[in-house]
Formats: C-alpha cells, sequence, structure tokens
C-alpha cells in the first residue's frame, strides 16, 4: 500500500497506465534541450543530477521533499508544474519526461505542441537504474555524465558485494499498515544489494502482500526495517507500527530508513543500500528469542 | 426454561472466547498455545496469546456487550423497535471524534484525547438526535439518518484535511471498523469509560419497565424522565463513544442482539438488558472470529461481516412492523 501510495503521488495522482497503440514515432529530440519538462517525481531528480538548473523547464511539485533528502538545495530555483496539460502549452518545453503512468490528456497535448515525449519506466531494481539513467542521458544529450553516475554506483555495489555476511539477516520492511514489500520492488532489491533476506519475498503472493503482528512473530525476522519521512503523519498505522510488542520483543532490531531514497531508483540508492548494511552490521547476530 | 438460558448462554460465551483465542491469521496447534502457558517466556504461543489474541478477544466481547445493551435501552426509552447507537448517529459522531483525535496528533500527545474526543463526538451527536427527532419512531430514525450522513461527511472531511497520505485509506477501516492488533493499552484506556457507560445503561433498567405503560403512566408512577434520558444518552455516549474509539464504527450488534434475546426472555425492557449485552459479546466476537478465518490478502473487515448478517435482518424487521401496525 506504501509504495502503491508513492507511486500514486509520484506519477500524479492515480492514472491508469495506458495502453498507447499508436506509441513512440520517434520524436525528433533536439542535441540538448533546453527547456525540459518533467512530469514525474523520479525523472525529476535523474534530471536533476544530469543537467544544470538553466536547461529545466519545471519538475513536479512532489519533488521538493526527496530532493530535500537526498540532494539537498538541487532543486533551488526550479520552476515546478503539477502534470496538468495547461502547464504544457504555458511552459513551452522542447522535451518532456513522462512516465507510462502520465495523463493521457497532457502527452496528447504535448504531441501537438510539437515537444518530443519520452517515457521513462519505474526503476525497481538495479539494472533497471542503468538502463533509466542512460535512456534520459541519452534523451538530454548527456550520455557520458550518466556513465559517470552509473560507474559510482556500480562501484558502491561492489563495495557491497565484498562485505557479504555469511549468514545473510532475515529482514522484513514492516511499517504496520499490513503491506510489505515483496519481490520486484525496489525496496526488495536494496535489501539483497545490502547483504540481507527480504522474507516478504518469500510470500507467494510478490510485490505487496500483507503481515499481520501474528504472521512477524512466527516469521521471526532478525530485524525489521520501518520507513520513515515526509509520511510519518499521525495516522492509525503510525498507532499500529508503534505496537508496544513489537517495539519491546525488537528492541536494537528496528531500522529506521528514509522512504525518501527507497522511492525511486537512483544512483543514491546504492548509498541507500550502503547505509542499510551498515544497520544490519549493528544488528545482534544471535536471532530473536521467542 | 428461563433457568436453562443464563448457565446456556454463559457456556456458549465461553466457548466462542476460546475459539476467538485458538484463530488468528497464523494457525497455531492449540498444544502450541497451551504449551506456551507453562513454558519459560517469552515463547511464540506465549506472546501470540497474552498480547494479541486476548487483548482482541476482551475487546470484542467488551464492545459487543456495550452496543447490545446500548441497543436494548434505546429501544426500550424511545420504544422503538428500530433504535441502536448506529441508526442513531451515536457511532458515527463517536468515529469523528476519534479520527479528529488520531489525524490531527492530539492522540501522540494525550493517549486519553481518543476515548474522550470519541465520548464527545458521541454525546453532540446524540444530544443532536434526541433534540431534533423528538416526537416519533419516524422522526427520530430520519434524523438519525441525518446525523449519522453528517458523522460520516464529517470522517472524509477530517481526513481530507490530515496530514498523512495514508489517511483515506485509513477511513474505510473507520467507517468499517476492526479489532485487528488491538493492544492492552488501548483496551485499558477505553475501559473505564465503557464500564461507567454499562453502569448508566443498566441504572434505567426500571424506568424503562415503567415506560412500557406511557410516558404520563410513567411519570406518574414516579419515574424522572428526563433523569431517565440523561442517563440513557450519558451512558450511551461514555459507552459507545469509548468502544468505537477503539475499533471504529461497528453497525448492527445493538439492533440484532436485542431482537435475537426477546423471544427466550419476553419483552420486559430490564429483562432484556443483560442478555443483551451477553448476546451483543457473542455475536461481535463471532463476527470478529469469522474475519480472521475468510482467507483474504487483508482482513475483511469486521463491519461488513455484522452489515452483511444485520441488514436482511433488518429488513425482516421492517417488514414485521410493516404487517403488525396498521
Amino acid at each position: 500500500m506504501k509504495r502503491f501510495l508513492g507511486l500514486m503521488l509520484a506519477f500524479g495522482i492515480g492514472l491508469a497506465p495506458q495502453a498507447d497503440a499508436t506509441a513512440p514515432a520517434t520524436p525528433h529530440v533536439a542535441a540538448k534541450p533546453q527547456r525540459i519538462m518533467s512530469m514525474n517525481m523520479c525523472n525529476d531528480m535523474m534530471l536533476l543530477m544530469l543537467v544544470p538548473r538553466e536547461r529545466i523547464a519545471s519538475i513536479t511539485y512532489l519533488a521538493h521533499d526527496a530532493v530535500e533528502t537526498l540532494m539537498p538545495g538541487a532543486d533551488r530555483g526550479v520552476a515546478i508544474n503539477h502534470g496538468v496539460a495547461e502547464e504544457i502549452l504555458q511552459q513551452q518545453p522542447d522535451l518532456i519526461l513522462a512516465s507510462p503512468w502520465s495523463t493521457p490528456v497532457a502527452r496528447n497535448l504535448a504531441r501537438r505542441v510539437g515537444a518530443p515525449v519520452v517515457e521513462v519506466e519505474a526503476a525497481n531494481d538495479f539494472e533497471a537504474i542503468r538502463r533509466v539513467m542512460r535512456q534520459i542521458g541519452d534523451a538530454v544529450g548527456e550520455r557520458p555524465r550518466a556513465e559517470t553516475l552509473i560507474r559510482e554506483m556500480d562501484a558502491e555495489l561492489a563495495r557491497l558485494a565484498a562485505r557479504r555476511q555469511d549468514r545473510p539477516l532475515r529482514v522484513v520492511a514492516w511499517t504496520g499498515d499490513g503491506s510489505v514489500p515483496g519481490t520486484g520492488t525496489l525496496t526488495d532489491a536494496i535489501i539483497t544489494v545490502a547483504g540481507a533476506e527480504n522474507i516478504a519475498a518469500k510470500k507467494q503472493d510478490d510485490s505487496y502482500s500483507s503481515f499481520s503482528v501474528e504472521e512477524l512473530l512466527v516469521a521471526r525476522p532478525d530485524a525489521i526495517m520501518q520507513g520513515n519521512g515526509r509520511y510519518d503523519r499521525p495516522s492509525l498505522r503510525q498507532a499500529r507500527a508503534r505496537h508496544p510488542l513489537i517495539d519491546r520483543l525488537f528492541a536494537g532490531r528496528q531500522i529506521d530508513y528514509p522512504d525518501a531514497a527507497y522511492t525511486c531508483g537512483l544512483p543514491q540508492t546504492a548509498l541507500a543500500a550502503r547505509a542499510l548494511a551498515d544497520a544490519f552490521d549493528r544488528i545482534p547476530r544471535e536471532g530473536p528469542r521467542w | 426454561v428461563n433457568r436453562l438460558l443464563w448457565p446456556a448462554a454463559t457456556l456458549l460465551l465461553i466457548l466462542i472466547a476460546l475459539v476467538s483465542l485458538g484463530t488468528g491469521r497464523v494457525w497455531l496447534a492449540p498444544s502450541t498455545l497451551i504449551d506456551g502457558l507453562f513454558a519459560p517466556k517469552p515463547n511464540l504461543g506465549w506472546l501470540i496469546l497474552t498480547e494479541l489474541r486476548l487483548p482482541r478477544t476482551l475487546l470484542g466481547l467488551l464492545v459487543g456487550a456495550t452496543l447490545g445493551l446500548a441497543g436494548a435501552v434505546l429501544q426500550g426509552l424511545l420504544r422503538n423497535p428500530l433504535a441502536e447507537p448506529g441508526l442513531l448517529g451515536v457511532s458515527a459522531g463517536a468515529a469523528l471524534g476519534a479520527v479528529i483525535a488520531i489525524y490531527f496528533g492530539l492522540a501522540a500527545v494525550l493517549p486519553l484525547a481518543t476515548p474522550l474526543l470519541g465520548i464527545g463526538g458521541a454525546l453532540l451527536a446524540g444530544l443532536l438526535t434526541f433534540t431534533i427527532g423528538r416526537g416519533g419512531t419516524l422522526t427520530l430514525i430520519l434524523t438519525g439518518a441525518a446525523v449519522s450522513g453528517l458523522g460520516g461527511a464529517g470522517v472524509a472531511l477530517a481526513l481530507n484535511f490530515a496530514p498523512s497520505p495514508y489517511a483515506a485509506y485509513e477511513m474505510t477501516i473507520w467507517m468499517l471498523g476492526s479489532l485487528s492488533e488491538r493492544t492492552w493499552s488501548q483496551l485499558g484506556l477505553a475501559l473505564p469509560f465503557m464500564l461507567v457507560g454499562i453502569g448508566l445503561l443498566l441504572s434505567t433498567a426500571r424506568a424503562l419497565d415503567a415506560l412500557t405503560l406511557g410516558e404520563a403512566q410513567a411519570t406518574s408512577l414516579g419515574i424522572d424522565l428526563d433523569r431517565t434520558r440523561i442517563l440513557a444518552l450519558a451512558g450511551t455516549a461514555l459507552a459507545v463513544g469509548a468502544a468505537t474509539s477503539v475499533t471504529g464504527v461497528i453497525g448492527f450488534i445493538g439492533l440484532l442482539a436485542p431482537h435475537l434475546v426477546r423471544p427466550f426472555v419476553g419483552h420486559q425492557p430490564s429483562r432484556v438488558l443483560l442478555p443483551s449485552a451477553l448476546f451483543g459479546g457473542a455475536l461481535l466476537l463471532s463476527a470478529d472470529i469469522a474475519t480472521r478465518l475468510i482467507p483474504t490478502a487483508q482482513e475483511v473487515k469486521l463491519g461488513v461481516l455484522t452489515s452483511l448478517a444485520g441488514t436482511p435482518f433488518f429488513f425482516w424487521l421492517v417488514l414485521r412492523l410493516r404487517r403488525t401496525s396498521p
């Protein structure tokens, strides 16, 4: 549910993926577009890393919190959009970075304005991050910069792979709203790279399955990861995540991680994995005792 | 028959409570649970039994009893077979109060805020229904529907303003009710209010009996009608408000329980009260057990089941009313 909400936010409030029959007519892209408009939170951050701010027409209004966490100040002075069609007319971009979930109206309009639209998938594992970085790098004419960032990420991943434990910790990202990220999610990719085993990936229903407190007790993970950040507002699920039993039994075995770093697959995701691996090192090696 | 009734009801309740302790999203053999009681602690069976299933079972019994009792008292007081906390808007008012407390951070500062605001909301909603809806079955039910709608709209509005992006999703939890993952501390917060409320409700028994003769006759028998109304309203607000602030809105228990016990104990209001409470507890706990057994990815919400079971009964009641009244 959490990731789903994150996605909804990232891709502009609940729009169904469009089955585009007339799709990619390989639009003409200027070698170095100068007025790039991003309509997706994850694209926003890649864009901020790849091109100077002057060449960005606008990024989404959703990006700010995540930018503050991952690359503070990078979006200073950059205009924002709300992913709606009118803004395309107003800003006259020469390149639009969209996602398969971007509103079809906006994309049709973009076609009429004559701005090429590049559709970028969500990157939920490290291979996808490389692919997406190269795709955006090509689109904005900054492929060498993209390759540099990918090399840095891969170096970090190699260092992580070298410090693998012989017995991987069994962990789960559990935030109390009853759903946990399983296979095919970015969180799962981060956990794996950080050298642990995501016990939610073993459940039959993949992606996001449910985990009650009872199931959590029976599964006996070595540690539970709890996301925090901009979603940490008072709510029922917050109350649930603070279940006194969880606090007591998993004392010293709870790992807080920033939601923002787990929402979009970016080169920095490797850093999030390193931070997670560091946190894993502080978890007692012997399993919980009940 | 009457002499066997109490032992039978108590036995049924104990049986249901045992089943409730034995079932969960995770199946543990009863032997594991029982061994857990004697094995060195903490162990899995012990933790699940005492920290998760026991508070949930007790809460289910108490909330069900509260709703059943409140329904019986309201039906007696208003001499209206359709009266119950949910239909009169009291539950919706309580949910609104609780939602405000939880989503605007009051509960985080002061845990007592949730039951208190729940009770406040229940009290306001009840007052509104009682004052505007005076003067007959129809007006009362209509006002109750309006107040329920208002409470529901208030919850939706409050959640729209709530800073948590999960609020919209969690709204369904509030409007449908659930007992899952409740803790001892939540039970502890609501318990005193519920007990006082139950006490107030029970204290109306004699007045309710007199009221069956009509308001004038009751007054001539020395019954203070205003006092009775205040006791019933305060009792309902305290008990249902505190209960709803922990579980969300659970409908139909208050309606069903009194009607189901009347064939056994007769129609004298004072004799309906306690059996209604017992039966309400059994009913709610059975529904909660069903939510744990139905194999869905996410637990079925408790209110869904009580509504599914309650609505056909409601229809039957309406049809019967139409047949019996001119």
